[in-house]
């Protein structure tokens, strides 16, 4: 049987880029400022692919480079190095881009869509299911500045669900609104997972990733330390994860002996 | 793998920076319907919550105008009944309004507009300023209509060039957002610039002629000539024609002024363009 066509491919993918770093203050000249640029490699020499139908998790520890393998591939950065090779358009569930706050839900409803990369015509077209959706009730043609921060989070959430994307990729950091909402947000994302072809997701939770990955990636100081089947990558990070906890138990055992 | 068919999306580094131009002016375009509601939105913001709405687009201007006016009639001793000089002075001081806004709200555009989507998505950047120069464009033209009456209390009258208006909005459109986007860069990498911007126009207004006559320096030999590097000196005088007609035999006339100025416009936009493309993703990481 023919193995299902690549939609992602990364090539030797590296990713670096400049940060200013605020050095310390000299007392003895209060009014200067000393910066200096410091190079950050993100992803160096990272390589694998997805195929069509597939569910790629991507796990790690914090500055693993997760978030910048994910936003390399939706287009938010470029590579320094290698490629990535995408067979679809892809979508970064943003919620609240191209919001204005100053504007109403309805009037918010349609910038959040164009700026999700929906046309004009597919916004119109969804406009009311969105706003059934978020379920935010006659505030809908009220400033969203009024809003309460869980009213917020529903309507930004309702807009960035509602894109039909070829390319799925889902960050952890999705806020989605207030706790009554959570569920139907939970099960609006898996919805939107059946729908697409291929998805993407980050968590630093493993659990997370077994749940809605078919496939694990798990990434370590900027480079892939494992790729496979879910439970089995999932398992390995989970072992070191472990390990490293009781490595920092035992420093600070010693240390507090000493 | 197994993919025969070519990539629709491909992402790779170049050695200027520069993406493939002809896929990136395709996603500009794109999005292009985004960039007019975001501009149609920006405008509505503006005057939410007061009390006269809308018509503060035109209050503003003729405000502002007409402070310029009295300050400028005390300052030089010519009087406050001139209102040639009041039609000369508030039909280029919006010009210039319009100018100086594109470059200031397009500057800041990257950081601050679209609503994140310099951070979270993959929309050519460029979209930003494109839709700043788009609302500054619209407030132009509406300050405009708060010009009628007092071009016609001046009796400044109607003109051929006047046919040049939709032109001289589009060059100096053109010219304002080239300008945007290479200080939008320079903002990335030194905040100050943001700071020192609104001091420079303000340096380049009185040493353009907005609010004194291009007729002043006719004959003035090495002035005259220094005054002409600058291409807003080309700018103004085209407008100065546009709203009330030559002032001058001697001096430059509109189809040479908005020559010059066109090819400033055309140079500033394509240096500013290039760069900008060159360093975008510079934006997603320090904004």
């Amino acid at each position: 049987m023919p193995s299902a066509p690549d939609v992602i491919r990364v090539e030797d993918l590296s990713v670096s880029y400049s940060a200013v770093v605020e050095e310390p203050r000299d007392p003895k000249h209060r009014f200067s400022r000393r910066t200096r640029k410091r190079e950050i490699r993100a992803l160096e020499h990272v390589t694998f692919n997805v195929t069509k139908g597939e569910a790629l998790g991507l796990i790690g520890g914090n500055g693993a480079g997760k978030s910048t393998l994910l936003k390399t591939i939706a287009g938010v950065l470029k590579p320094s190095d290698g490629q990535v090779d995408l067979w679809g358009r892809p979508h970064l569930l943003a919620p609240g881009m191209g919001f204005n706050k100053k504007l109403s839900g309805r009037e918010n409803v349609i910038l959040g869509g164009l700026a999700a990369g929906m046309s004009i015509d597919e916004v119109r077209e969804k406009q009311d299911a969105i706003i059934e959706f978020a379920d935010i009730g006659g505030f809908v043609d009220l400033p969203t500045n009024t809003y309460s921060s869980g009213m917020f989070g529903r309507l930004a959430f309702a807009v960035a669900t509602h894109v039909n994307p070829e390319i799925l990729l889902i960050d952890e950091a999705l806020s989605a609104g207030d706790s009554g909402f959570r569920g139907k947000a939970v099960a609006k994302v898996k919805e939107m997972c059946q729908e697409a072809q291929t998805i993407v997701v980050v968590s630093h939770s493993s659990s997370m990733v077994s749940e809605m990955a078919t496939r694990a990636l798990w990434l370590h100081q900027g480079g892939v330390r494992d790729v496979g089947e879910v439970t089995k990558v999932t398992g390995a990070y989970e072992a070191f994860q472990a390990s490293q906890r009781e490595t920092a138990q035992h420093d600070r055992s010693i240390a507090d002996r000493k | 793998m197994t993919t025969s068919d070519s990539p629709k999306i491909t992402r790779r580094a170049t050695r200027t920076g520069i993406p493939p131009l002809g896929q990136y002016l395709a996603e500009a375009w794109r999005y292009r319907t985004f960039a007019l509601y975001w501009s149609r939105a920006d405008i509505k913001a503006r005057n939410f919550e007061t009390a006269l709405g809308r018509l503060w687009h035109f209050i503003n201007p003729l405000l502002f105008g007409i402070i310029y006016f009295i300050f400028i009639g005390i300052i030089s001793g010519g009087g406050l009944n001139n209102t040639t000089r009041l039609a000369f002075i508030v039909g280029n001081l919006y010009v210039w309004t319009y100018f100086s806004t594109i470059i200031t709200t397009g500057m800041g555009s990257v950081q601050s507009g679209g609503g994140g989507v310099a951070a979270q998505s993959a929309i050519p950047r460029v979209v930003l300023p494109l839709a700043s120069t788009l609302t500054a464009a619209n407030l132009f033209l509406k300050s405009l209509i708060a010009y009628v009456p007092i071009h016609i209390l001046a009796n400044r009258g109607l003109h051929w060039e006047m046919l040049f208006l939709p032109v001289l909005v589009l060059v100096t459109g053109i010219f304002g957002l080239g300008l945007a986007l290479l200080l939008a860069v320079l903002n990335v990498y030194l905040r100050d610039i943001s700071r020192l911007v609104p001091h420079f126009l303000r340096l380049w207004l009185y040493l353009s002629p907005a609010i004194w006559a291009y007729t002043r320096l006719i004959g003035e030999g090495a002035i005259e000539t220094l005054a002409q590097l600058n291409p807003m000196y080309w700018g103004m005088v085209s407008w100065t024609i546009m709203f009330g007609g030559s002032l001058s035999p001697d001096g430059p006339n509109m189809l040479q002024s908005l020559l010059v100025f066109s090819a400033w416009a055309v140079a500033g936009l394509l240096i500013g363009f290039f760069t900008f493309v060159s360093r975008e993703d510079e934006f997603a990481i320090r904004t």
